[in-house]
């Protein structure tokens, strides 16, 4: 009997008794499932209506981009979709910069120098392992290596750009130590997993048979970016209005990024773990604080940035001030997070001998990476959108504009209507950075997001 | 390798809640101290002043020569195993297990062989290149333990490293202990709340209460002569019966008298309760489970009572009585002492009778709570 197949979930085997019972479905279960059914129909209409209202404006605005300046003229036009496909706007927006030709040679010349890096690494790794050389020296070399690598990425891209060998000098130079810094860097990290001895263990199991060559990639790509950073330095490109006010946005936005989150973590981490007179009046206060509006703050902003010279041509660095001067109050989230990995694992490795900068580095960083990168998106995200605080820091200074006062100038101007599709496109080339970094991170987001919520 | 010494030690928390009073202990180079004790009893607090990870209150800490009541956890040359493992999660076994050998800049080829070293000693080499939580339980266990004892510490401090097994990989993981240590000949401390591991592995034994230090003695003396009323009970399972009894002294020999019988005091009771000129009266009797014998015949001299549970615990019964006042007390009686139809009478109700011999009783003030035999 017990071997008889159960051919559906209606009937029971009773083993015992050694009968089969056919125990009938109630009706009740069954119009429960309809129900189920069209309050699913329900939700899943509504959320499609919702979604197709939420993402009118932006296929708008995509489309718009697209409608020529020049053939199709007009801010609003009784027709969604342009007559005519064309790309004119967004050639407008590079007008007058050297941005494609410039790119074209930075890369070749990146590619080239990162090519001939990773082959150096490689080779010289692999010599060096089965030389059985010590760290330090290993360290060295590879560093001195990439260092020869960027003298001559420098003195080639002069070369390119077609300035004399004595401009081309001092930033070679100059990327030498960089380069010799960034490469003992590399190199540390390239080296200190110590795969050699690990694989000598007999249980040893690679988790990653490409781990090597992933790690010679990573190194590869970092010095790409690192040859890009040096073509600035060699030649810098001719921008246009567009690629100026992009280029002031990004790096406002990177240098928020990274020191937003560095103090944002540090003083999450202090007040999650470290216990000190006053920190529940901090915490308190801090969140009464931050229920005022920013805005609040924006004369007094002004006149204290006015004193430093921060405004107008200096509204670049006068935002990043701005922008990073309150980010330790945005402690909650991440102190929540914080508060979720176990105090005995800092303990542990103190008694190991870590000091309380190492704990936070080596242990608490690794585990909290989902809360870092939903720092680092939220510290980016937020001047990358800014209008108000830019608007008024950069106040009739084209120079020290962002991407948002831009456009919006451009169309605040009496030809407003025609510039309303190249202020498309150029919106549409703002979303692109943001929508990648969030495709890539959003995973991590989420956890960030739930992680520092459920016990926080 | 240390001796330790603690001098008045007294940890106050914020609004004067007071965990460890006055604690003063010397500590042997080489020796295995188990801090046993109820929870909330201060044991796991003097560990962590120990270590460095809470501050002292009061009074100094020696580890060697050195005081080191202000010395970061990093400098005082110590290892701790946690009750909850607390392995990096993001690294693989060997690095944990490297960790604080890397962090001392040590030669890779000395890391090595040092972790290979503990490695193999807890038989956890297949594992290395795991990470912590594909391990099991016990796996884990070792892995704390592996990551401590490659540092070669001065002191190897234990916090509870058992109480997050299972019964049966704790025992194993007991007598693995005890090997260890004969390997790593090193000063430990280790903290339980289960007596029988503080029986079965410390050299000496502080029991705790309250955050008092209630009795310091090797397993033997705390067992045969508890100082007090709390340590008898804490001491043995299941736990010694206490008994109303009164104290009569005829001539300069004792003698106590409870439920109806009379039980004559040795010559060397009898000698300690002349000493501390013990007056008769009341007194608390204690008189360990398996110290009971069973009478079925209702034999003059024997204390009546009626039988409640009856555990089965395969070698031994362990049978609840209540006396003719209800106080209730446990024997734990061998089996193998008993006959079937003995056995089978002992059902819920029935009549039994019990003695114990003179030579094996405690006796306490019922004030204080203290030994009269200490």
């Amino acid at each position: 009997m017990a071997d008889k197949k159960i051919p559906e979930v209606d009937i029971i085997v009773d083993e015992k008794a050694g009968v089969i019972k056919e125990v009938e479905q109630p009706k009740k279960l069954r119009s429960k499932k309809g129900h189920e059914r069209r309050v699913n129909g329900t939700i899943y209409t509504v959320l499609t209506i919702m979604s197709i209202v939420w993402l009118v404006p932006f296929v708008f605005l995509v489309l718009q981009s697209f409608r020529s300046y020049k053939l199709e003229k007009g801010g609003m036009v009784d027709y969604l979709i342009p007559k005519t496909f064309s790309l004119d706007n967004y050639a407008f927006l590079f007008e007058g910069s050297n941005f494609f030709s410039w790119c074209g040679k930075a890369m070749l010349l990146a590619a080239a120098v990162a090519l001939a890096a990773t082959l150096l690494t490689h080779f010289l790794g692999r010599s060096l392992d089965r030389a059985d050389a010590s760290r330090g020296k290993t360290t060295l070399t590879l560093g001195a290596a990439m260092a020869v690598c960027y003298a001559a990425l420098a003195i080639a891209a002069g070369a390119v750009h077609g300035q004399a060998l004595g401009q081309r000098l001092v930033p070679a130079l100059l990327g030498l130590v960089l380069f010799t810094a960034a490469g003992v860097i590399f190199a540390r990290i390239y080296l200190k997993q110590d795969d050699k001895l690990l694989r000598s263990l007999p249980g040893y199991v690679a988790e990653d048979k490409h781990e090597g060559a992933k790690k010679v990639a990573t190194l590869a790509a970092e010095l790409w970016a690192l040859a890009l950073l040096c073509q600035c330095i060699v030649a810098p490109m001719q921008a246009s209005q567009y690629i100026r006010w992009y280029g002031n946005t990004l790096t406002i936005a990177l240098f928020t990024a990274v020191i937003q989150t560095v103090i944002v973590l540090s003083v999450s981490y202090a007040l999650s773990r470290l216990r000190f007179r006053g920190r529940k009046l901090i915490m308190n206060t801090v969140l009464v604080l931050g229920l005022f509006p920013g805005f609040l703050t924006m004369i007094t902003l002004y006149f204290l940035l006015k004193q430093m010279g921060l405004t107008q041509a200096g509204a670049v660095p006068g935002l990043i001030l701005i922008y990073c001067a309150s980010s330790g109050m945005g402690y909650y989230i991440s102190k929540g997070f914080f508060d979720t990995i176990p105090k005995s694992l800092d303990e542990s490795a103190r008694i190991d001998g870590a000091t309380r900068f190492q704990v936070f580095l080596k242990i608490i960083m690794p585990l909290a990476k989902p809360i870092v990168i939903y720092t680092v998106l939220m510290a980016f995200m937020a001047p990358w959108g800014d209008y108000v605080f830019a608007s008024y820091v950069a106040f009739g200074h084209q120079e020290g504009y962002n991407v948002a006062v831009g456009l919006y100038n451009w169309v605040n101007t009496n030809d407003f209507q025609n510039y309303f599709t190249r202020f498309c496109a150029g919106g549409v080339l703002v979303a692109v950075p943001i929508t990648a970094l969030f495709m890539a991170l959003q995973k991590y987001y989420v956890e960030g997001v739930t992680g520092g919520a459920v016990k926080g | 390798m240390a001796s330790l010494k603690l001098e008045h030690v007294k940890k106050v928390y914020d609004k004067n809640v007071v965990a460890v009073h006055d604690f003063n202990l010397e500590i042997k180079d080489k020796e295995f101290i188990v801090f046993v004790g109820p929870s909330g009893c201060g044991k796991s607090t003097t560990l962590r002043m120990i270590a460095g990870l809470e501050d002292i209150s009061e009074g100094t800490l020696t580890i060697g020569n050195r005081v080191v009541n202000d010395v970061e956890p990093k400098d005082r040359d110590i290892a701790m195993v946690f009750q909850n493992y607390a392995l990096y999660p993001h690294i693989t076994v060997y690095e944990n297990m490297a960790f604080s050998l890397r962090l001392r800049k040590m030669d890779n080829e000395e890391v090595h062989r040092r972790v290979c070293e503990a490695a193999e000693i807890l038989g956890i080499t297949q594992y290395l290149a795991r990470k912590p939580k594909a391990l099991s339980g016990g796996q884990r266990q070792r892995v704390a333990i592996g990551r401590a004892i490659v540092r070669e510490p001065q002191v190897f401090l234990m916090d509870e490293p058992l109480s997050n097994l299972d019964a049966k990989l704790r025992n194993q993981m007991r007598a693995e202990i005890i090997l260890l240590r004969k390997r790593i000949d090193t000063t430990f401390i280790y903290v339980t709340h289960d007596q029988t591991e503080a029986m079965t592995l410390g050299d000496r034994i502080v029991i705790m209460k309250d955050g008092y230090i209630q009795q310091v003695g090797t397993p033997q003396e705390v067992f045969e002569t508890p100082k007090n009323l709390f340590v008898a009970g804490f001491i043995g399972s299941p736990q010694m019966n206490f008994l109303k009894a009164k104290l009569v002294k005829n001539s300069d020999r004792y003698a106590a008298e409870l439920y109806g019988i009379r039980v004559e005091l040795d010559e060397k009771r009898s000698a300690k309760l002349r000493a501390k000129n013990a007056q008769p009266g009341q007194v608390i009797l204690g008189v360990r489970p398996e110290h009971a014998q069973l009478r079925f015949d209702g034999a003059a001299n024997a204390i009546e009572g009626t039988l409640r549970v009856n555990e089965m615990m395969g070698s031994e019964l362990h049978l609840h009585v209540d006396l003719n006042d209800d106080t209730r007390v446990i024997l734990r009686i061998p089996t193998l002492d008993l006959t079937e139809e003995q056995r089978a009478g002992l059902t819920y109700g029935s009549k039994l009778w019990f003695t114990f011999p003179e030579k094996v009783t405690h006796l306490f003030d019922p004030e204080t709570e203290e030994s009269l035999l200490f």
